[in-house]
Parts: C-alpha cells; sequence; structure tokens
C-alpha cells in the first residue's frame, strides 16, 4: 500500500521556502527550454508551411541554396521547354517561371544595422506558383516598369519599405508599389521584375527555375532524368523538400544551442532538486522511522519520495510553460544560414514544444529525486527513529 | 575571527550537499564563460582587422560582384601599395556540411596584401607555377589530413566545374596566419583556372567578390575610400568600399540578435545556479541554528557569526567557479578544435575569466547575505531551545 | 489461554559503531505471556530498546531464536516482516509519533491503509480508536495545535487503529509533565484490562513500571530478575 498523496503534497508546502527555490530554478530552466524550442519552432514553420509537392524547383546540380546556382536564360529557357512534366493548358505557356534570388543591403529599422534582404526576381508565372499571394496593399506589380512588391513582414523590421518608397539597385531607382502576404518565407523578401532587375544588376542569368507539374507525374522519373542529362548539367527537388533543406543550418544551430542550455541549466535544476529532497529526507527522517514501524514498506518509501521529486518537476515545468507563454508570437529575425540572407519569423509555442518542456521537466524531477529516494528506502527503522 | 577550519568542517559534514552546489557552481560558471568565449569568436574577425587594408565590394548586394577592369583602375589610385581580389567559390568537400571559406584569388599579390600569412609547407611559387593548385590553412589540411602535393576534389555550389562533377585542385602549399583577420582555415586558389573555367560555361568574364587594397604607409584612406566610390558612382556597378574592420562587422550585424541572444542566455543560467546556491545556503542555516546559538553563548559576536554563514557560502562559491574557471580553460584547446568551423576564433580571454570570477564572488555574497543577517539576528535562548 | 505472546532463546545482539563492536543482547532467554502488561527496566545500555525493536522486527537477532504472535521472526523476508508489524503490533515512542503534516485522524488511519478497509470504513476505525483515548474533538488538529500528553495519546490511537494483539511502547511517559503521564498510563492499563492487549512498555521511571503488572530487568543484555505485581492488574 502507498503513502497518501497528502503527505507529500503537504510536506512540500510545509518546507515553503525550498520548494519554491527548487520550483524557480526548474522553471527557469523550462522557460529558457521553451524559448529556443519555440524559435527552432518558428523558425521551420516557415519554411515548412506552403511546401507542395506538385512544384519543383531546378537548381545546378551541386548548389545547396537556389542563390548560389546560375543559368544562362538561353539554358533556363531550353530546360522549360524541354521538360514534358511541367503543367501547360491549351495554347497557354508552360506554368514555370525563371527567377533570380539574391540579396540588396538594407539599413534595418530602428537603427539596428545593415542586413541582407532577399530579392527575387519573378516573372508573371511567379504568381501562379504560389497559393495564397495577394496584394494587401498599394497595387500588383507591373512587368516592364522598374517597380517593387515587399513582403508584409518587412515592413516593421526594415527601414524605407513602405509603398511609395524608392529603393535603388545598384544606379536604377525602384519604386515600391504594394505590399503582399504570401505562404512561408516569401513575405520576408522583396519581388520585382526579373528581366528589370536583370538590368540594373547587371547579372544576365536566372538562379532558379520553378515550375508545376502535371497531376499524375512521376517525381522520381522526373528527377532521374534530370540527373542523367549531361548536357544541362541541373537537379531538381520538390518544394517541400527544398523548403525544408533551407532550414537546416539555422533550425540545427537553434536546437543546438537550445539542448545545450537545457542541459547546463538542467544540470543546475537537478542539483537544486536533490539538495532540496535531500534537505527534507534529512529532516523527515524520524517520520520515516515511524512509517516503517507502522509497517510501511521500503518501497513504498521510495515511491512517495519520487513521486514527491515528479511533483516538483511537474509544477516547475508548468511555471516554466506559463513564463514562456508570452513569448509566443514575438517576432523576431536573423539571417537564414543557409541563404544568406534577412527572413523574420516568430516564435511559436506548439504543442511538440510544450510536450517537451514537460517531459524534460518530468526527467530533471525524476534524476533530482532518485537518489534521496533511494536512500530514503534503504533506511533501517532503528536507526531513523533514533533522535538527532 | 571565525576559524577557516570550522567553515570547512561544515561544508565537510554534508558532503552531499556541498558537493551538489559545487557542482552546479562549476557547469554554470563553465557554461558562462563558454558563451562569453563564443561572442568572443563572433567578434575575433572585427578585433583583428588590419588598419592598411581596406576592402571594395557592391554597394548593391553581398551576391553581386565587381566587374575585373576595377582593380586595375583601383590599383593606380595613390597611396595604394598592392591589391587582391577575392571570388566566393562556394566550394565544399564531398558534401555540403563540410563548407569551406574557399576563393579565387590573386597569387602574385595575396602575400603583400596579407602579410601576415606565412608558408609553412610547400611554396609558393609552386602554387603560383601550378594553374590548379591551391593554398591551403594549416587547420584545414589538419581537419582534413590534406598534404602537400595531394589532389582533393572541391565541389562548388556556385560554378560549374570545368569536367566531371567536382574541381580537381592539388595542393601545393599550406599557410599559417597570426591575425585572425585571416582564417587559417580557408581555402585559396588561383583565379586564371577559375576564370577559365567560368568563361567556358558562362560565355563571359566572371565578377569578383570583393577587391583588397594595401595601403602605403600614411595614406589618407577617407581619401582613397571616396576617390574608388566615385570612380563607380555611375556605374556600371556602384561600389562602396570601407575599413577591414567594417567589412568583417558587417557580418555580425547580419547576425542579428545572436550575440545579445547568447549574452542574454547567461543571465538565465546565472539565476539557475544563485538559485542553488541560495538554496543551498538557507539549508545549511536551518540546521545550523542550533550550532549558532550555541557558539553565540560562547561569546561569539553577531558579525562573527554572520561572517560564518557567509563564508560557508563563499567558500562554496569560490571552489565550484574556480573549478568551472578550470574546466573551461582546459577545455579550451578541445572546444576550438570542436567549434572552430562554426566559431572561428573561439578563445577564453583574460577578460572572460575575469568575469567569471566576479559573478562567482557575486553568487557568494548573494546567497550568504540572507542566512548572514539571519545568524546576526538570532537569538541564542530561541536557538538552544529548538531540539529538533 | 496464557500462550507465550514473546518467546526467545539465545538470542544475541552486537553492534558496531566507530570501529567497536558493543554486545548489546547477549544470549537472552525471555518469555511474555498473552494479555499481559509488562514493564522492561535496565541500565542505559542495557539493551531494552534494542530488545523492543527486535521483539517488533524493526531489527533482527544476529543469533537465537524469536517467536512472537506465533511467528520466528528469522523465517520471515523484509516485506513479510513489514506485513506482520501491520497486522500484530502497534508501537509507541518517547517522541515525534506523530507526522507533522497530517491531522491527528489521519495520524490515527496511516496503519489502516495497510489494510484491505474501505476508505469509510478505515474513517470510522480511526475515529473510534480516538475516541477511546478521548480525543475524537481534536480529529481535525494538527500535532502542533495538541500538547505532549494528547500528541502521545494519538499515538496510542493509531497503535491500536488496527487492533493488534501486541503494543511495544518506548519511554513513552518520558517526555510528559506528571499529570500527563498519569493520563497516558491509565490508558494503557485500561487497553490491558479492557481490550486484553499484551503490552511490552520500556521505562527507566519506576512509578510508570509500578502500573504494569510484570516488571522484567535486564542487565548486560541478559534476564536479570522478574517482579510480579499482583496489586497493580485489572
Amino acid at each position: 500500500m502507498l503513502v497518501p498523496l497528502t503527505y507529500n503534497l503537504r510536506s512540500l508546502f510545509v518546507r515553503r521556502s525550498a520548494t519554491v527555490l527548487t520550483l524557480l530554478g526548474i522553471g527557469a530552466t523550462v522557460t529558457v527550454l521553451t524559448g529556443f524550442l519555440a524559435l527552432q519552432a518558428g523558425f521551420r514553420s516557415l519554411y515548412t508551411q506552403g511546401g507542395r509537392d506538385d512544384v519543383v524547383i531546378f537548381m545546378r546540380p551541386s548548389s545547396t541554396s537556389e542563390g548560389q546556382s546560375l543559368f544562362l536564360r538561353e539554358i533556363a529557357d531550353r530546360l522549360i521547354k524541354s521538360s514534358p512534366e511541367i503543367l501547360a493548358v491549351g495554347d497557354a505557356p508552360p506554368v514555370a517561371a525563371m527567377e533570380t534570388y539574391f540579396a540588396v543591403r538594407k539599413q534595418k529599422a530602428h537603427g539596428a544595422g545593415e542586413t541582407n534582404v532577399p530579392i527575387r526576381g519573378v516573372q508573371p508565372t511567379s504568381f501562379q506558383l504560389r497559393d495564397g499571394l495577394r496584394i494587401v496593399e498599394g497595387r500588383e506589380l507591373k512587368f516592364g516598369s522598374d517597380e517593387l512588391i515587399v513582403g508584409r513582414k518587412l515592413i516593421d523590421r526594415m527601414a524605407g519599405c513602405n509603398v511609395g518608397d524608392v529603393i535603388v539597385l545598384n544606379l536604377t531607382p525602384f519604386r515600391v508599389v504594394g505590399i503582399f502576404e504570401g505562404p512561408g518565407a516569401c513575405e520576408s523578401e522583396i519581388w520585382t521584375d526579373f528581366d528589370r532587375a536583370s538590368v540594373a544588376l547587371n547579372i544576365p542569368w536566372a538562379n532558379a527555375i520553378l515550375a508545376k507539374l502535371r497531376p499524375g507525374t512521376d517525381f522520381k522519373k522526373l528527377e532521374e532524368r534530370i540527373r542523367s542529362d549531361k548536357e544541362t548539367p541541373a537537379k531538381v527537388m520538390t518544394e517541400v523538400d527544398y523548403l525544408r533543406s533551407q532550414t537546416n543550418a539555422l533550425g540545427m544551430m537553434l536546437g543546438l544551442l537550445g539542448s545545450i542550455l537545457g542541459t547546463v541549466m538542467g544540470i543546475a535544476a537537478v542539483f537544486t532538486a536533490m539538495n532540496t529532497m535531500l534537505a527534507a529526507l534529512a529532516a523527515r527522517t524520524h517520520e520515516i522511522g515511524i512509517l516503517l514501524s507502522i509497517g510501511f514498506r521500503p518501497f513504498s518509501i521510495f515511491v512517495s519520495f519520487l513521486f514527491e521529486a515528479l511533483l516538483l518537476g511537474v509544477l516547475g515545468g508548468a511555471i516554466g510553460c506559463l513564463l514562456a507563454l508570452p513569448l509566443h508570437g514575438i517576432k523576431t529575425g536573423t539571417t537564414n544560414w543557409d541563404t544568406f540572407t534577412e527572413v523574420a519569423f516568430a516564435f511559436r509555442i506548439t504543442p511538440e514544444v510544450l510536450t517537451t518542456a514537460v517531459v524534460f521537466s518530468l526527467a530533471l524531477g525524476l534524476l533530482g529525486g532518485a537518489i534521496p529516494a533511494f536512500r530514503a528506502a534503504r533506511l533501517a527503522p532503528t536507526e531513523a527513529l533514533r533522535r538527532r | 575571527m571565525i576559524s577557516f577550519k570550522l567553515v570547512r568542517r561544515n561544508l565537510t559534514k554534508h558532503k552531499m550537499r556541498s558537493a551538489l552546489t559545487i557542482a552546479s557552481l562549476m557547469v554554470g560558471v563553465f557554461l558562462l564563460c563558454v558563451l562569453k568565449s563564443m561572442v568572443v569568436a563572433l567578434e575575433s574577425g572585427v578585433a583583428g582587422a588590419k588598419r592598411d587594408r581596406l576592402v571594395v565590394q557592391s554597394a548593391a548586394s553581398l551576391f553581386i560582384g565587381l566587374p575585373l577592369p576595377y582593380q586595375q583602375r583601383i590599383a593606380e589610385v595613390p597611396g595604394v601599395q598592392k591589391t587582391c581580389k577575392w571570388c566566393w567559390f562556394g566550394g565544399y568537400f564531398r558534401e555540403p556540411k563540410n563548407f569551406l571559406g574557399a576563393f579565387a584569388t590573386d597569387s602574385d599579390t595575396i602575400f603583400d596584401v596579407y602579410p601576415e600569412m606565412e608558408v609553412i609547407d610547400g611554396s609558393i611559387d609552386d602554387w603560383r607555377k601550378d594553374r590548379s593548385g591551391c593554398l591551403i590553412g594549416d587547420l584545414l589540411a589538419q581537419q582534413f589530413d590534406w598534404k602537400v602535393g595531394q589532389t582533393i576534389p572541391i565541389i562548388s555550389a556556385n560554378y560549374l566545374p570545368p569536367s566531371g562533377d567536382a574541381w580537381q585542385f592539388t595542393v601545393r602549399a599550406i599557410y599559417k596566419s597570426e591575425s585572425s583577420a585571416v582564417d587559417r582555415r580557408t581555402f585559396f586558389f588561383n583565379w586564371d583556372y577559375f576564370q577559365e573555367s567560368f568563361e567556358k560555361v558562362m560565355k563571359r568574364t566572371p565578377d569578383t567578390s570583393t577587391i583588397v587594397m594595401r595601403t602605403k604607409p600614411g595614406a589618407d584612406q577617407n581619401e582613397i575610400m571616396r576617390t574608388v566610390e566615385g570612380f563607380y558612382e555611375n556605374g556600371p556597378q556602384r561600389v562602396q568600399c570601407t575599413t577591414e574592420a567594417a567589412f568583417q562587422a558587417q557580418f555580425l550585424t547580419m547576425m542579428g540578435n545572436v550575440p545579445f541572444l547568447v549574452t542574454s542566455i547567461g543571465s538565465g543560467v546565472l539565476v539557475a545556479i544563485a538559485l542553488a546556491c541560495v538554496n543551498t545556503m538557507l539549508m545549511a542555516f536551518r540546521d545550523q541554528a542550533h550550532d549558532v546559538g550555541i557558539m553565540k553563548a560562547l561569546g561569539f559576536t553577531d558579525g562573527g557569526v554572520s561572517g560564518f554563514m557567509l563564508g560557508q557560502s563563499m567558500l562554496l562559491c569560490i571552489v565550484g567557479g574556480g573549478l568551472g574557471i578550470l574546466l573551461v580553460k582546459g577545455l579550451e584547446p578541445a572546444f576550438m578544435a570542436f567549434l572552430g568551423s562554426v566559431f572561428p576564433g573561439y578563445a577564453v580571454t583574460g577578460r572572460t575569466l575575469a568575469v567569471a570570477a566576479l559573478v562567482t564572488v557575486a553568487i557568494g555574497l548573494v546567497a550568504g547575505v540572507v542566512p548572514a543577517i539571519a545568524a546576526r539576528r538570532l537569538r541564542c535562548v530561541e536557538a538552544l531551545r529548538s531540539v529538533e | 489461554m496464557n500462550d507465550a505472546m514473546i518467546r526467545a532463546r539465545g538470542v544475541k545482539k552486537t553492534y558496531t559503531r566507530a570501529g567497536e563492536t558493543l554486545t548489546v543482547l547477549d544470549g537472552l532467554d525471555l518469555e511474555m505471556e498473552e494479555g499481559h502488561f509488562y514493564a522492561l527496566m535496565g541500565p542505559s545500555g542495557s539493551g531494552k530498546t534494542t530488545l523492543l525493536n527486535l521483539v517488533g522486527g524493526l531489527d533482527a537477532a544476529d543469533e537465537g531464536e524469536l517467536i512472537v504472535a506465533g511467528e520466528s521472526l528469522a523465517d520471515l523476508s523484509g516485506s513479510e516482516l513489514a506485513a506482520w508489524r501491520a497486522a500484530n503490533v502497534g508501537f509507541v515512542f518517547q517522541a515525534f509519533n506523530l507526522i507533522p503534516v497530517l491531522t491527528a485522524v489521519e495520524n490515527v488511519e496511516l496503519p489502516l491503509l495497510l489494510s484491505p478497509l474501505s476508505r469509510a470504513k478505515r474513517r470510522e476505525h480511526a475515529m473510534y480508536a480516538l475516541t477511546l483515548v478521548g480525543l475524537e474533538d481534536r480529529a481535525k488538529h494538527r500535532p502542533q495545535q495538541l500538547s505532549g500528553g494528547q500528541e502521545q495519546r494519538v499515538a496510542i490511537a493509531r497503535a491500536i487503529a488496527t487492533d493488534p494483539k501486541l503494543i511495544l511502547a518506548d519511554e513513552p511517559t518520558g517526555d510528559l509533565d506528571r499529570k500527563s503521564a498519569e493520563q497516558v498510563l491509565d490508558l494503557l492499563v485500561r487497553l490491558n484490562g479492557e481490550l486484553k492487549k499484551t503490552i511490552l512498555m520500556v521505562t527507566h521511571d519506576p512509578h510508570a513500571a509500578e502500573r504494569a503488572q510484570r516488571i522484567v530487568h535486564l542487565d548486560k543484555g541478559q534476564l536479570g530478575r522478574v517482579e510480579t505485581r499482583a496489586a497493580a492488574a485489572t
């Protein structure tokens, strides 16, 4: 039979100051871990939100990001024309777009310094290739003019990106005519006419080709065909896979930092919990003797103490999560290490993040309580009853 | 005067508790130092920049290069000693995770512009004579076990190789660098080889990422920078000219919040370990109340007993903090190797250690202050009456 | 029937403390009958508390035979001993008998948790025991709110809550004032007389020992004289 739970609850309450300190220690650790996991989740979700598997991207075989890949325009053109897998309805041109992707130096808002804002040179079909992209302020791009439309997330983070502002690309002034919202990371981008950008910046090439596939296309076959084409070295990825790959460097770094911090702070929290439980054990040695004399088994004592420690863990974890909740939705941004351009995202506390946090806090409680619980169970009744 | 022996005895009486607290401190201080060292690493590029070097890059974007003819004109500006171009190659060895800092450069002027580079194996002449030869940093050679004379395949994310899947380079010289402005993991190869291959694929001359100039002693740098920028105010590609320090710094601001984030995480760690110490000291006081009463009855002063409590706290913290400092300094070489590719220039500076020591003392004081005050206030009679 | 509740044959117990070995009980032979109130006396270090602990199954003898309430304790495993203890023995200690964070009735209920009784039944038995010791109106009070004497009486209520055959008391009046001590002793006498409990009480207070029926003296780990006090019975 187990020792009553009220015993544990009240014992924690009676030693209030030690309990509170331990809870704070565990709580602080959980908050920090949750913060990092939320950053990671926010960053990753940005890219994995919009990915589809019937849209593909063509790049040079060894490029890891579209900004690195270079195709001469004729080559890009040829690639599009010679790919029957690309969707084409009736007489309309294939649903494919050549795009350039590069970065432009811009000042961040509030004098926070300079960063690289991604600019994408697009063609009319580019708009067909993004679901849910729409203008929310101003008007659409007029192809053939030196105009820009700015992704919504950039407005707060960058200086001089509002409708009517002029951004000079090399020597040519481009005017911002609209603000757009759209799926995934494109809200951190500025879009302009592919041809106009090429002229202004003196870059006569395309970086990547985006295309929509005919329904029922076997992607594997397409991939194989492109790979074995020796004349036009290229590779093709589904949008889903591509986007995921663009979160690798920074995503991993955030995860790594979070894990390291969580571990180190966790160690300190475990020590605090262990100290608290050991002190509780020392103060309650006589009580344990009484329980043993009544006939409770050492195993019950063990479970009882372990439960108390787990309780500390769970409560600490709850506090930690509550403290972290206000982070949800807070906007931030940094350089995506894969694309080397600025990307804006927000903290996202997902159910997975919370679950990880709670499991972590339980583990802290368990680790902190294991040794004290074990010691409590090993007490010989006669020793325990002897006065200190 | 409180005897050190008494303080020490009390701590060793509760070995587990003292050990746990010391361990928390050690781990916490260790982490603080690692974090600070990582920030040092991030800022080292800026710190090591040489004052007589200026960098010319595109004013529009990091992704866009400068036309080749620029170099000749820049070299003729009065006050410029030598110039050297660097073109980012985007090279990696076998897999993208083995990304290198690889550049096509001028083998005839690089050592004039970067006198801190010293060839320790192979020879400069061999490199200059071999078209597909390369010059690599000693740490890079160590990392992949590359030797002079060895041919290595490098894949470029940006540029198609002249043949096959990868570019083939032969190691002709290995260098070491004294300053952090030139990283010891960089990979240099001959510009001509690069230009030749680029022209074959892209049918035009390549641009270069940057042109670096070394100024003559006593030259007016501001004047030079103004002149160079003035040359190209009307194109074809506008430039910006900055000191090397400013050039390195731009990468740091791109990281955005990372240095700030990393340093502010330190506060979280501090909170965790401070809590652990406070917890311990409160527990210590609880079971020493009786002893303190006896001491007062024997004639110790209020100041004396409060010093006794403070002494325990300080001893714990100094030992724990000291161990943490020893650990981080001892592991410094290991960390430099492990983190070297992501945080080149990781170093545990004297300043970092000083901050760590300060933090340790501060925590000792904070943790010790409450029991010290309580000890001071304690009434002899009550304390002696409290028999558990 | 006057069966032997406790039968000890050649019981030996030694302790090692700080490197020294002390022989506390040295080949003790003893018999105690059911339904009697025994006082166990002797100088400090004579092994009284040790004997009590052995009889209660809190500790194990090094040598010898010890049969209590029909069980040979040496044959029982750890968990069997615990179960046996829960069913057969009630302990009363000198001080700090009660668990500070539990109320009086919750303290009394503790041993009942080890029985298969339902929650309602447990409460019933606990209140009954509290009423027996005259403290039913203090059921919801915590130990801090009770006087020393009251605490001890609650402890006794707990000791009888499961209706064990044997009550073991280690200096139950040691920390109490005269009046409270008398109350506690009266209670023990009643438990023995009315409920026929076998009581073994360790004490160094001759006044307390007088209330018992038999006084057993221990000296240097061996049985000394046994007095019978016919006048103090029933």
